[in-house]
């Protein structure tokens, strides 16, 4: 599904030249659930950006594969409709968009994308509906625009509705976790949960390992310094809790 | 008119001077109007971009190539389609600068008792005092007021006893037929006290032609008009209107004024609050591209106290577009309370798209509460990788900001009906928008 190969990133202007992702490789096959784990600044986030496709990288060296294809040749929306969903550690606010209309607009560029037939106004609230009782989100969030004055809280039950209703083949979630009380964490631990299918991978980039208590990964990688220091099972989530992000701060330093 | 004139007649006002023909049909205080008007033009000539107002309009296309009144063509019902508000409405269609009753949907015949509904042609035949006195007007600024006065073809009148309410929008639709002329309409909307109507002016047509046009608004105490404009002129046409309105104590004014269309296009709303109470609100949004040109000037006036102003314009520029926005609003030494506000917000698409914003309060009295607020920036990049990163396509997304951006303009319409109506005409704009 998803191949990195020794990938070396830095920030493409304005930046001081140095590279934030130093050589990473990750293999990530379809039906597998990862977590990549690490403290603030190790390159979590420019990592999710980058296969997201945000401007500002500059890709130095290795390469990614997705599907069989060259990901970062893709455009950013093309990557989304070829089935990559990015949930955003900070969803952006779009006034003046309504939630449903985009929505709407995402689904059915997915569709078209798929030579599917686009759905009119009833069959997506149909879908609309289906996937808000799934997930046991209200309808609130619907006909306001894209997180204008949504709680943080709010802003990742919407990112995960997105991703319910976007049916994506390799979901990255940035971050989702943070921030959140125990009840936002269960829904978001339940769309993953739901996504999780044969055919689908799955990325959970986190800080903690609280969101790691409702969905079981199969792999685990600790990234410090903009490389993977260390990759192991569920296991590895629990050591990390227990022993802190230290201890593989010192392995790092002394395998260098 | 081959008089020999007694003041030196400036140059570009000499096509209009030569094409004026008296029409011995007409009352004689008609007659000694237009002349006066005429007279004063020909002296005034086009107004100057020297002058604050019209700083950001450039007349010149107009001057190099003049634009005299021509001859009216005949329409069939086809130029309508697309343009029209659909609904039940009453509505008068003036082509080419007259009343079309063949185009009109029965006209007159069904408004509520106690209003009148026609064309100021009609109005001028029945002479009807209120009518003579508001088109008489002379204190109307500028020459192309003037301009306007001398050679108004038609217009439409909607005169309202008091405590009339009129339900459905009456729909004037003016509409050009692209032969290369100038039109002038002068029309005029007078609501008794208490009486309240809701019109939508919509401009349209083909090819080269010079609209310039007037309302005057007169409102009892107590009236309440809601006033829509949408522009969408053809590609080549320059569009120049005054509306002039005047609110007695409580009126009030809900106001939105749309530019999509037109080479150059120009609204100027001068709003006067002359009754203690009265209120304003006035949106409008502007979207160019190309090299076009769009202004908004509002001036209101707040003369009396406790008056309220609410205003917000939204400006879309692409291209090699150009938009001006030039809001004034001025509170009296006398106008205590009163309570204005006015935003301008501008989305810059492109490198070589001008926006001018320029807010300007003029405030004698102490005791009141103004405030104003300008931004100009370019489309949040931030949003537009959000949206494509849920598979928008970049060209899609980009229309989805704008189209965000501007509908908050449309967010004080309260009619549902007429909100979805601007909000299709500015995704119709915003599908043939080359950035």
């Amino acid at each position: 599904m998803l191949e990195i190969t020794n990938l070396h990133v830095r920030l493409a202007d304005g930046g001081d030249g140095r590279e934030i992702l130093k050589g990473i490789d990750l293999r990530v096959a379809a039906g597998e659930v990862h977590a990549i784990m690490g403290p603030n600044g190790s390159g979590k986030s420019t990592l999710a950006a980058v296969l997201a496709g945000r401007d500002g990288y500059e890709v130095i060296e290795g390469s990614v594969r997705y599907q069989g294809r060259d990901l970062l040749q893709m455009p950013a929306d093309e990557r989304a409709r070829e089935g990559l969903f990015l949930a955003f550690q900070y969803p952006v606010e779009i006034p003046g968009v309504n939630n449903t209309y985009f929505l709407r607009a995402a689904v059915n560029a997915g569709r078209r994308h798929r030579g599917e037939p686009e759905l009119d106004a009833g069959q997506f609230l149909r879908l609309v509906r289906a996937k808000l009782k799934l997930l046991d989100i209200g309808e609130d969030l619907l006909q306001r625009p894209v997180n204008v004055g949504f709680s943080g809280g709010e802003k990742k039950r919407n990112e995960i509705f997105q991703m319910a209703m976007l049916e994506p083949k390799l979901a990255i979630l940035d971050e989702t976790d943070s921030g959140l009380d125990i009840d936002a964490l269960r829904i978001v631990a339940k769309g993953v949960n739901e996504l999780r299918s044969p055919d689908r991978a799955i990325v959970l980039i986190t800080h903690y390992q609280r969101l790691l208590q409702y969905v079981e990964p199969d792999h685990v990688h600790v990234l410090q310094d903009g490389r993977i220091v260390q990759s192991g099972d569920k296991a590895l989530a629990a050591e990390l809790e227990r022993r802190g992000y230290g201890a593989f701060e010192e392995a790092a330093g002394s395998a260098a | 008119m081959s008089a020999v004139l007694e003041f030196p007649v400036k140059p570009e006002a000499r096509p209009y001077l030569d094409a004026f023909a008296e029409n011995a049909g007409e009352p004689q205080w008609l007659r000694d109007l237009r002349r006066r008007s005429l007279n004063r033009f020909a002296e005034a000539g086009f107004p100057s971009r020297k002058s604050e107002n019209w700083r950001y309009f450039d007349l010149q296309p107009l001057a190099r190539e003049p634009l005299p009144p021509g001859r009216r063509a005949i329409f069939s019902a086809g130029v309508l389609a697309g343009v029209l508000l659909g609904g039940p409405t009453h509505r008068l269609v003036l082509a080419d600068a007259c009343f079309s009753p063949e185009l009109s949907a029965e006209a007159g015949r069904d408004v509520p008792g106690g209003a009148r509904f026609g064309s100021l042609g009609a109005a001028l035949v029945d002479q009807r005092e209120t009518v003579r006195a508001a088109i008489a007007d002379t204190a109307l600024a500028g020459p192309l007021a003037e301009l306007d006065a001398a050679f108004f073809s038609d217009g439409f009148v909607l005169d309202a006893a008091p405590g009339i309410e009129i339900g459905q929008p009456i729909e004037i639709v003016h509409v050009a037929s692209g032969a290369p002329a100038s039109l002038h309409t002068r029309s005029l909307i007078n609501l008794g006290e208490g009486s309240r109507a809701t019109i939508v002016e919509i401009c349209a047509g083909e090819g080269r032609y010079w609209r310039n046009d007037v309302v005057i608004a007169r409102l009892a105490p107590g009236a309440h008009l809601t006033r829509i404009v949408v522009v969408e002129e053809g590609a080549a046409a320059v569009h120049t209107a005054l509306f002039d309105a005047t609110l007695g104590k409580g009126a009030r004014l809900d106001g939105f004024c749309c530019l999509l269309g037109g080479s150059r296009a120009r609204q100027e709303w001068n709003v006067r609050l002359a009754g203690e109470g009265a209120t304003c609100r006035l949106d409008g949004a502007f979207l160019v591209s190309g090299d076009d040109e769009a202004n908004i000037v509002t001036a209101i006036d707040h003369a009396a106290p406790g008056g309220q102003t609410r205003e917000l314009i939204k400006g879309v520029a692409a291209g090699r577009g150009h938009g001006a926005f030039q809001g004034r609003i001025a509170v009296r030494e006398h106008a205590q309370k009163s309570d204005a506000q006015q935003t301008s917000r501008n989305l810059i698409l492109g490198r070589r798209a001008v926006i001018d914003t320029k807010p300007e309060l003029e405030i004698l009295a102490d005791d009141v509460k103004c405030s104003h607020g300008a931004s100009v920036g370019d489309l949040d990049a931030a949003a537009l990788f959000y949206l494509r990163s849920r598979g928008i396509p970049a060209q899609a997304a980009r229309r989805m900001l704008i189209e965000g951006f501007l509908r908050e303009a449309a967010d004080g319409i309260a009619d549902a009906a007429l909100r979805d109506y601007l909000l299709r005409r500015l995704a119709l704009r915003l599908g043939r928008l080359e950035e």
